[in-house]
């Protein structure tokens, strides 16, 4: 008996948001997707009952990617729906799962079952260290006594809070991707990034920081000065912060590559085979597995880190030195050190002395190379999975253009054939894109962008926002012309 | 409109995680609206534990 009987009947009967009966008009699908993104931010505001002052923010600098908000209702955040995706896709891409969800429906339901089962598990997992280890989340003593439950049992009252926050994040998801436009998690990565984006631009000094035009007001109007004209000094001023220059080029930059790159394409030529005349052409995109897979190496690196806290909250000083040395919560040495990710330009501009005292250019260099290799090779064999696992690769590529009875002019009306064609193109584009998306990313993260949205999450806002209009332009066409309906073959 | 642009119609952007079509018989359906109502309540309740107790 394979895994699949014996877990049949647990994985058929995950509760699942209803599917809207026929056609949903499209404004009725704004409104949804409107809906859960209040929703969304209510919750993220509304702060765990129970929670002491302080506790630090266990995702540091991934909050951005993993949306959500530190000791909100919403804690988690995405996460959890991220780590079990990574846990399906290396699965799925090695092929471990035997599932065949491009044709068999029941199989399609396991999936979905499973799917969703990780996800409760990884919550739990996430949430349970979060609360009881630590100090990421310190229960209320007063609140203790005052309940008569003791600080345990307010521990377990915030563990609640959070493990259903996280699994109303998952449903909130599934009612986007049902009856509204995109995907949740995509809506909510775009939800974060983008208002840290508008705050890093406008915000003014009586809201914390000043932003972007706050600082070039400063600067124009003579409140700030930025030294003598084309000295050292003035430059520095100029491209850092109180001019931040770099930041306003890098954004812009990520944003104009990541637009063009979303054209820059491999076209196949395709003709009927019966009706002369009709033609088409299918689009191998450079960034062909766009930049999701990205999400997962990043937060395969997140979840490094969260080890690392873990352990060091558990050990503190006992922590052996080659595993890692934290200094306020940060690993300034050690493994954990050399693993985490490039998040700033504090994290590697030693010549302008922006990193801690203590750490070597060398010691720099190695954790910039680790975190390049770990960015260009995780990226290009997540978007292989993922290519693999979406059903945008050779085999399944080629099932579908034989379905919509197109060919490849020159070649044979077989299947074989055209995969033939398409093992030529899809592979080499997904590794390139792959790999030229996690060098971006890590590139936006070391030049830092407005705001200090990181590289990754620019480059999801973007790519995610690109794809939503593409996907608004076409709900919109098939509104207008109901025939269209039939052609993308939606009811 | 090129034909095989999109005839998977099931991936929407950021899909992380995937719907498909096929759903079992046995599995519990939940209106959309219950799981709104059921933020802005648990929202609510955790927010008048808050302000009640501390």
């Amino acid at each position: 008996m394979s895994w699949k009987e014996a877990a049949e009947p647990v994985l058929t009967r995950m509760p699942v948001v209803a599917r809207p009966e026929g056609h949903v008009p499209f404004k009725r699908k704004l409104l949804w997707t409107a809906g859960v993104l209040g929703i969304y931010f209510f919750l993220t505001n509304i702060t765990l009952f129970g929670l002491d002052a302080g506790g630090s923010d266990i995702f540091g600098q991934f909050r951005s990617i993993l949306a959500g908000g530190q000791g909100s209702i919403l804690q988690v955040g995405i996460g959890p729906i991220v780590t079990a995706s990574i846990v399906l896709q290396l699965l799925g891409g090695a092929n471990l799962l035997g599932l065949d969800t491009e044709n068999d429906p029941r199989d399609q339901v396991l999936y979905q079952g499973l799917q969703k089962l990780l996800v409760v598990i990884v919550t739990i997992a996430t949430a349970a260290p979060m609360v009881f280890t630590g100090n990421f989340l310190p229960a209320s003593q007063s609140v203790g006594n005052a309940l008569g439950i003791g600080v345990t049992g307010v521990q377990l009252v915030i563990f609640a809070q959070v493990f259903v926050g996280g699994i109303l994040i998952l449903f909130m998801d599934e009612i986007v991707s049902k009856w509204g436009v995109g995907s949740g998690v995509g809506l909510f990565i775009i939800a974060g990034v983008s208002q840290q984006l508008i705050g890093g631009m406008i915000s003014w000094e009586a809201l914390g920081a000043s932003g972007f035009f706050a600082s070039w007001y400063g600067i124009l109007f003579g409140e700030t000065t930025l030294g003598s004209t084309f000295t050292a000094e003035w430059f520095q001023n100029l491209l850092f912060p109180p001019g931040d220059l770099l930041a306003l080029v890098t954004t812009l930059l990520i944003f104009g590559v990541v637009v063009y790159a979303e054209s820059v394409r491999v076209e196949i030529p395709l003709s009927h085979s019966r009706v002369r005349g009709a033609r088409g052409r299918f689009p191998v995109k450079l960034i062909y597995a766009s930049v999701l897979p990205m999400i997962l190496v990043r937060a395969l690196q997140a979840n490094i880190q969260f080890l690392g806290q873990i352990i060091y909250s558990q050990m503190g000083e006992a922590m052996p030195t080659i595993l890692g040395v934290y200094a306020d919560g940060q690993p300034v040495d050690g493994l954990f050190y050399y693993l985490a990710p490039i998040q700033a330009r504090q994290d590697w501009m030693w010549f302008l002395g922006l990193t801690p005292a203590g750490i070597e250019p060398w010691q720099v260099g190695l954790r910039v190379a680790i975190d390049l290799i770990f960015m260009l090779v995780g990226g290009a064999i997540f978007a292989v999975f993922w290519v693999e696992t979406t059903g945008m690769g050779p085999e399944a590529t080629a099932k579908q253009i034989q379905n919509s009875g197109m060919q490849i002019p020159g070649f044979r009306r077989n299947p074989q054939v055209v995969e033939k064609v398409m093992e030529r193109y899809i592979p080499q584009v997904t590794v390139i894109g792959g790999a030229l998306v996690g060098l971006l990313a890590v590139m936006a993260n070391m030049l830092g962008t407005i705001g200090n949205v990181s590289g990754t999450g620019l480059l999801l806002t973007v790519s995610i926002t690109y794809k939503l209009y593409e996907e608004i332009a076409e709900e919109q066409m098939m509104e207008m012309h109901p025939m269209m309906r039939q052609m993308f073959g939606n009811e | 409109m090129s034909s095989g642009d999109n005839s998977g119609g099931l991936m929407s952007s950021a899909g992380l995680v995937r719907y498909f079509d096929s759903e079992d018989r046995n599995a519990i359906r939940i209106n959309p609206k219950t799981v709104i109502a059921f933020c802005l309540l648990f929202g609510l309740l955790v927010q008048i534990l808050t302000i009640s107790v501390a």
